[in-house]
């Protein structure tokens, strides 16, 4: 092992990361002090934590020793949860910035010709991983239990926890890399070979890997899930002693209790299970590490063209193109795959918030119908105004196919339109369908809710991709960036306003049902709404053409 | 409606600065109808730019510029449909397959299905991507993704072709069947406008060649006229291109590395 190799590795590994992270590729510059401040910053607020726990063992709990005693036991059950914990929430984390890397079109891998060999490739992958907020979590626990031990006696235990937290998220890590070699690699192989459904494979597999993994992160981030996750640590680790996972608390357990050989043995496994998850990592990158994109086989046979419901629709064949082209691009491409998740998320949040409320307790009117507006609105008014922003800016690199094409600004609008419009009444259908079977709103209370999300849909999808125009991103290195920041910023600012003024007419609604102002037909806030709505649309949308016939002219690339 | 011009190209005065830089100076340019021009030049010399001009992805700082008849500045969509482009480096929808890819081109230009079924089969047939057509195009090779960028200019059977570097990374074959294309639709009266670096294909197929240096065209003409022009009346084109453009002494560039 050449551990020059390695630092280099993780340097170049960091530097990628705040690449992919931040908006320029070239001449990045990059201020040490500031890479730095947040583990001084952790360490400086873990020792103020640590010596204001001290402080208040050493004063308020100090009139009774059973108080201290009672805080030396909380202490040792923390000492005990904490590599399991942090096991996990590095997990977690890691996890999430290999989610966020998902996009990234090149590979930030040292290339395979250099003198690098995969154990040091690995490693520094591992390690690099757990830079960042894994670390600046580890500084920050560690100086603070370091600090407090000195003042309940507790040093030793205090100074093995940390080994015991190190080691912890070095697995952590090494079971991401693990992760990252499977779902960029060897899922990618697998696909290979399955034919016309493989894009379906994957989106779907896609799709619920990303749900399955925020139902795992909000149960364990969620205050009560990671509460109860401790307690459950704290009580089962015993219990479960044969699960790898545990031992480096096991260890510590029998280390506290003054069983040196149960502890030795347990360090050893723990050492034996840490090298093992590395060593998998090592062998996966030399199986799988030389990735080759696997030629996906979506048809075969002579080529037999329809003419297709797009075309029956009224739409030009140049504009039912368009619209069939973004309908594979976000089905096959992994980052607008994402997409799809934002507003699947957003259901998920309530209705798991719902589930975990007591039984037979009712939540007040006012909650539920807040509860109705937010599950029947924000999923299809986020939704609408991403898509209308990145609509054209996903072109990336190949929008010169577009520059150059004989397509009009109306034709490119209208499709881009059409697509958002169709896949916001989607999620608006499947979002509207779960807000009435959790929530049972009133007949009334349901239509009101889905003609509003139409109409925030229309307007939002106009405004959206009107400004999506003008700050279109069509860089694809390292990441796809398809919107600057500064115009995704503005339009979420438009698009609140709009939102709120789309939605006024129901102000004095709600206020007369609390008995507040006179009394006003819900219906006629709708027809309200529909005239703003309606303006709001037909304006942004002939803006959208304008600024679409100022792209097409300006097609500089 | 077919359209018939004298002048396929036409570029009078036609200026473009990037900030400080110019990138075209001022050039006058006439491509007859049915010809094969060649533009060569060294990196940076605005070969790339002037194709974009002329189908209206580069706005002109200054001149005027007419393709088929049409002002490029007052109807780009129109330059558009009668124009084929192959751009220096292609960047393709890599989510589609091949297929789907030629299939959106023919949507895009309004091919009627009985055009796009036999257009698209016997280009995929002559370039030999059958067999790999139903693949995504992120499967494909640097060259395989040229043959789809050519066949896409292809398809419409445009009037004109604008080319720009369009034998990159073509194997020896495939390269010599879209020589041989190029000259079959020049017979057809078709024109194409090609930039490239490799000196020994323009040598080849060229009718005229203009050679640009620093946004300006330094020498326009045939082989025979660009030989007199250079005074170097048995040689080829590189040493016509290397003289005119001023590469200096290559040896001792050679020589200096070496040491």
């Amino acid at each position: 092992m050449n551990w020059k190799n390695v630092t280099h590795l993780i340097r170049v590994d960091i530097k990628s990361g705040r690449l992919i992270r931040g908006s320029r590729l070239a001449r990045f510059w990059e201020n040490k002090i500031l890479t730095y401040v947040f583990y001084g910053g952790a360490l400086i607020l873990g020792i103020a934590v640590g010596a204001l726990a001290g402080y208040f063992y050493n004063t308020v709990l100090a009139v009774d020793p059973q108080f201290q005693t009672l805080f030396n036991q909380g202490l040792l059950s923390l000492f005990l949860s904490l590599p399991t914990l942090v096991m996990v929430y590095s997990v977690v984390f890691t996890m999430m910035q290999q989610i966020q890397r998902s996009g990234v079109r090149f590979s930030i891998q040292a290339p395979y010709w250099l003198p690098i060999t995969w154990e040091e490739h690995t490693l520094a992958s591992t390690l690099a991983k757990l830079l960042g907020f894994p670390l600046i979590s580890i500084v920050f626990i560690s100086s603070a239990i370091v600090v407090v031990s000195f003042f309940t006696g507790q040093v030793v235990y205090a100074a093995v926890t940390i080994l015991a937290v190190l080691a912890s998220s070095f697995m952590a890590s090494a079971i991401t890399e693990i992760f990252r070699v499977f779902q960029i690699r060897f899922i990618g192989a697998v696909y290979k070979s399955s034919g016309r459904a493989t894009v379906w494979v994957r989106f779907i597999g896609s799709l619920a890997f990303f749900i399955l993994f925020y139902i795992v992160y909000f149960t364990v981030t969620s205050g009560v899930g990671a509460v109860a996750f401790v307690q459950g640590v704290a009580s089962a680790q015993s219990s479960v002693w044969y699960i790898p996972f545990v031992w480096l608390g096991m260890a510590l357990y029998s280390f506290m209790n003054g069983l040196p050989l149960q502890a030795l043995v347990f360090s050893a496994l723990s050492l034996f299970f840490a090298f093992s998850l590395f060593y998998t990592a090592v062998l996966l990158n030399k199986w799988f590490g030389l990735y080759e994109p696997p030629a996906i086989t979506v048809s075969r046979g002579i080529y037999a063209p329809r003419a297709g419901i797009l075309g029956r629709l009224g739409f030009s064949p140049a504009e039912a193109a368009l619209i069939r082209k973004d309908f594979r691009a976000f089905t096959r491409r992994r980052e607008l795959m994402y997409i799809f998740v934002l507003p699947i998320v957003v259901i998920l949040v309530p209705l798991m918030q719902s589930l975990g409320s007591p039984s037979g307790q009712s939540a007040p009117p006012f909650s539920s119908l807040f509860s109705v507006a937010l599950i029947f609105l924000f999923p299809v008014a986020i939704l609408s105004v991403y898509l209308g922003l990145i609509m054209i800016g996903e072109e990336g690199g190949a929008i010169w196919r577009i520059y150059s094409s004989p397509i009009s600004a109306e034709s490119l609008v209208k499709s881009k339109y059409f697509f958002i419009v169709f896949l916001s009444l989607i999620v608006v259908t499947l979002t509207g369908i779960v807000g009435v079977a959790v929530f049972h709103p009133s007949f009334r209370a349901t239509i009101v809710a889905f003609a509003e999300s139409f109409l925030l849909m229309f307007a939002l999808a106009a405004i959206s991709l009107a400004i999506g125009m003008l700050g279109a991103d069509f860089r694809e290195l390292p990441r796809p960036r398809m919107i600057r920041p500064e115009w995704s910023l503005l339009d979420f600012v438009v698009c609140l306003i709009a939102a709120v003024v789309i939605l006024s007419p129901f102000i004095p609604y709600a206020f007369s049902t609390v008995g507040l102002g006179p009394s006003i037909d819900l219906y006629q806030a709708v027809v309200v709404s529909v005239i703003i709505s309606a303006i709001t649309t037909f304006v942004a949308y002939r803006i959208a053409i304008r600024n679409a016939k100022g792209l097409l002219a300006k097609a500089e690339m | 409606m077919a359209l018939r011009f004298s002048s396929a190209v036409s570029l009078k005065g036609v200026a473009k600065r990037f900030d400080r830089i110019v990138a075209v100076d001022n050039i006058d340019l006439e491509i007859k109808t049915g010809e094969i021009f060649g533009l060569l030049g060294p990196n940076g010399s605005g070969k790339s730019t002037t194709l974009k001009m002329l189908l209206g992805l580069v706005p002109l700082d200054a001149g005027a510029a007419e393709v088929l008849g049409i002002d490029v500045a007052k109807d780009p969509v129109g330059v558009k449909r009668n124009v084929g482009y192959v751009p220096e480096s292609p960047r393709l929808y890599e989510f589609l397959t091949g297929l789907e890819y030629l299939d959106f081109i023919s949507d895009i230009y309004g091919l009627t299905a009985e055009e796009k079924k036999l257009r698209v089969n016997e280009y995929l047939k002559a370039l030999e991507l059958e067999g790999r057509e139903g693949d995504m195009i992120s499967g494909y090779s640097q060259g395989m993704k040229q043959k789809v960028a050519l066949i896409s200019a292809f398809l419409h059977k445009p009037k004109l072709l604008i080319l720009d570097e369009p034998l990159n990374g073509l194997d020896p074959k495939s390269a010599r069947i879209v020589k041989d294309l190029l000259h079959e639709l020049k017979s057809q009266g078709v024109t194409t406008l090609m930039s490239t670096h490799v000196l020994a294909i323009a040598e080849a197929i060229c009718d005229r060649i203009a050679i640009m240096y620093q946004g300006r065209v330094l020498a326009l003409g045939s082989m025979d006229e660009l030989r007199q022009r250079a005074s170097l009346p048995s040689s080829g084109l590189e040493d016509i291109f290397l003289k005119l453009t001023g590469a200096g002494d290559i040896r001792a560039v050679v020589d200096e590395l070496l040491r």
